[in-house]
């Protein structure tokens, strides 16, 4: 040979750059907003909620968190927190479709760094969005406690390991539908096809949430894990995941290998 | 390795399609280091499809892309590592600053932080680099575009139609940077474009594509040799019809051109004068008898209409 061959990064540095320049694109873009602020919307509601009509939702003299909690919860997960995973999803693999592809795919990085540097940014920002939601759900019930006294919020405690445990639940419960949406997002190469595919499932979860194998559609996984919160004085969330969550991790698993896949074996013609 | 003449990039028998639509067919390629190859052919002949495979975009249906002699589709990173790209219109992040565009793929590629502002003054954007990439104009997308090509500091750059879009100054500005990248800093480059007139006088070497097909690939004398066989014998007279009928051997080859001239391929200095006399012989007055050349566009253009 007359050229010595060039020493390639290694895996994880390549993965390391490819995090780097990825968390860089986000500044100012649509996606980051939506995981810093997208948690406001259901604790600004069940705030509104509880202000004007606190008394007739709490029996005086009762600790009004737990039920503070459920239903702010319920708000968010039956439909916000599915209709953020699919616009959160569409709105990062978006940030390529205008040509960004054939600029990143031509760096000297393997495809499988790219694949998985935005997965993790993914996971990432879902992560701040729902920390961010139970931070904000729980300063706003610290400030019902000042602007509302009569309902007694600042008399009662509010134990935190529960609130943590259904935070991991909801989580997990999210992840099949964010790997979906990822996976989606990577074969359409556009935010439309996704964004309509997201909502016909999301529909669909909610139309069916009666049935008996409802654990199966990852859409209704957010929903079904509301089912873990028990108990009106202080709450009571189960460690041990629910069956939706398994079912959320399997999806996540098969749509993550599919995605891979798609992407790996994409030609690059946009 | 200067003394090396193994080529910087190299294509053996590359043959691609989109579906069951034939683009490139048998692509043998050669570039040598050092060299400004113009990679020229009309619009859908095949060039950015080419570059797509040079980058390993695109997987050949058949045929290997070899970079520094080395096989692309098995050292895909490293090899990329040397190469700097720009394909078609640079692909910019609207939302991102010029100087943030150029940090993305700064970062990408692990190149070390003082080179963003270097390339940003190499292609004349510090000024504007705090600006929003969506406010640019075309050309300062093009230069934007050069910038990220140019941060690794790559021995082969691959620039697909770099002027496009570009306004005259822009197109000699464009010009006379790849002719300093090349003969001051030694950078390999292949540039395409379905111009000869933007790069000819750039360019060190010529590969022409026609339909899919690389009709000619040699360096810039060989094309001007192509030229001469090319030439042609133009011939002043009183009435070229009848100096036709008059000799009809010597003037076989000849087309009436206007109804005082004859143009014929020009076959040899003893062909020419046996036809001067020959004329003179005849009884017909002979005003001017001159060799034309072909300019390379008509030399491109002849290239690029006779394949079937």
């Amino acid at each position: 040979m007359e050229y010595a061959l060039p020493v390639a990064p290694g895996p994880l540095t390549q993965f390391g750059r490819a995090l780097a320049a990825d968390t860089l694109k986000l500044r100012r873009t649509a996606a980051l907003w939506l995981a810093l602020g997208g948690g406001a919307l259901p604790v600004l509601l069940n705030l509104l909620i509880f202000y004007f009509k606190g008394q007739f939702i709490v029996k005086a003299g009762d600790n009004p968190w737990p039920q503070y909690i459920g239903m702010s919860w319920q708000t968010a997960s039956v439909l916000l927190l599915p209709m953020f995973l699919v616009l959160l999803s569409g709105l990062v693999v978006n940030l390529e479709n205008r040509g960004g592809w054939r600029q990143l795919l031509a760096q000297p990085l393997s495809r499988g760094s790219v694949f998985s540097s935005k997965l993790l940014l993914l996971l990432g920002l879902n992560a701040v969005a729902q920390v961010m939601y139970v931070g904000l759900l729980l300063a706003a019930g610290v400030l019902l406690g000042w602007l509302k006294p009569d309902l007694g919020f600042q008399s009662h405690s509010i134990s935190l390991p529960p609130v943590l445990r259904l935070l991991g639940h909801t989580y997990v419960a999210t992840l099949g539908v964010l790997g979906i949406q990822y996976a989606l997002a990577l074969a359409f190469r556009g935010f439309v096809g996704p964004l309509a595919v997201g909502i016909a499932g999301i529909v669909s979860a909610l139309t069916l949430l009666r049935w008996e194998h409802i654990d199966l559609v990852p859409y209704a996984a957010p929903t079904r894990v509301l089912g873990l919160l028990k108990g009106d004085a202080q709450l009571h969330v189960a460690a041990a995941l629910s069956p939706a969550e398994w079912y959320s991790l399997g999806w996540f698993a098969l749509a993550v290998l599919v995605g891979y896949a798609l992407l790996l074996r994409r030609p690059v013609t946009d | 390795m200067s003394a090396s003449t193994a080529p910087l990039l190299e294509t053996h028998d590359l043959n691609f399609g989109f579906g069951k639509r034939p683009i490139l067919h048998t692509l043998n390629l050669r570039v040598e280091p050092g060299s400004i190859y113009g990679f020229l052919g009309p619009n859908g002949a095949g060039k950015s499809t080419t570059m797509r495979l040079l980058l390993g975009l695109l997987r050949p249906a058949s045929g290997t892309v070899q970079l520094f002699g080395h096989d692309l589709a098995r050292h895909r990173v490293a090899l990329l590592g040397r190469v700097g790209a720009l394909i078609e219109s640079p692909s910019l992040y609207d939302h991102l600053t010029g100087r943030e565009n150029v940090e993305a793929i700064r970062r990408l590629r692990g190149v070390p932080a003082h080179r963003t502002a270097e390339v940003l003054a190499l292609v004349g954007l510090t000024a504007d680099a705090h600006r929003p990439a969506r406010e640019y104009s075309l050309g300062m997308r093009q230069r934007l575009g050069l910038a990220l090509a140019l941060l690794p500091d790559p021995d082969l750059l691959l620039l697909d139609e770099p002027t496009n879009g570009l306004d005259p100054t822009g197109i000699i500005e464009m010009r006379a940077l790849l002719r300093r990248l090349g003969h001051e800093h030694g950078k390999t480059i292949v540039v395409s474009s379905h111009l000869i007139s933007e790069i000819e006088k750039t360019v060190t070497h010529v590969g022409v594509l026609q339909a899919g097909r690389l009709v000619f690939q040699g360096s810039l004398p060989d094309l001007q040799r192509l030229q001469t066989g090319r030439a042609q014998l133009v011939l002043e007279t009183e009435n070229a019809a009848a100096c036709r009928l008059l000799l009809p051997e010597l003037l076989a080859g000849a087309t009436v051109a206007t109804p005082g001239t004859l143009r014929l391929p020009w076959l040899s200095r003893a062909h020419a004068a046996e036809l001067a006399a020959g004329l003179v012989a005849a009884g017909q007055p002979l005003y001017e008898l001159r060799q034309e050349q072909p300019n390379l566009e008509d030399t491109f253009l002849h290239l690029t209409e006779a394949v079937v």
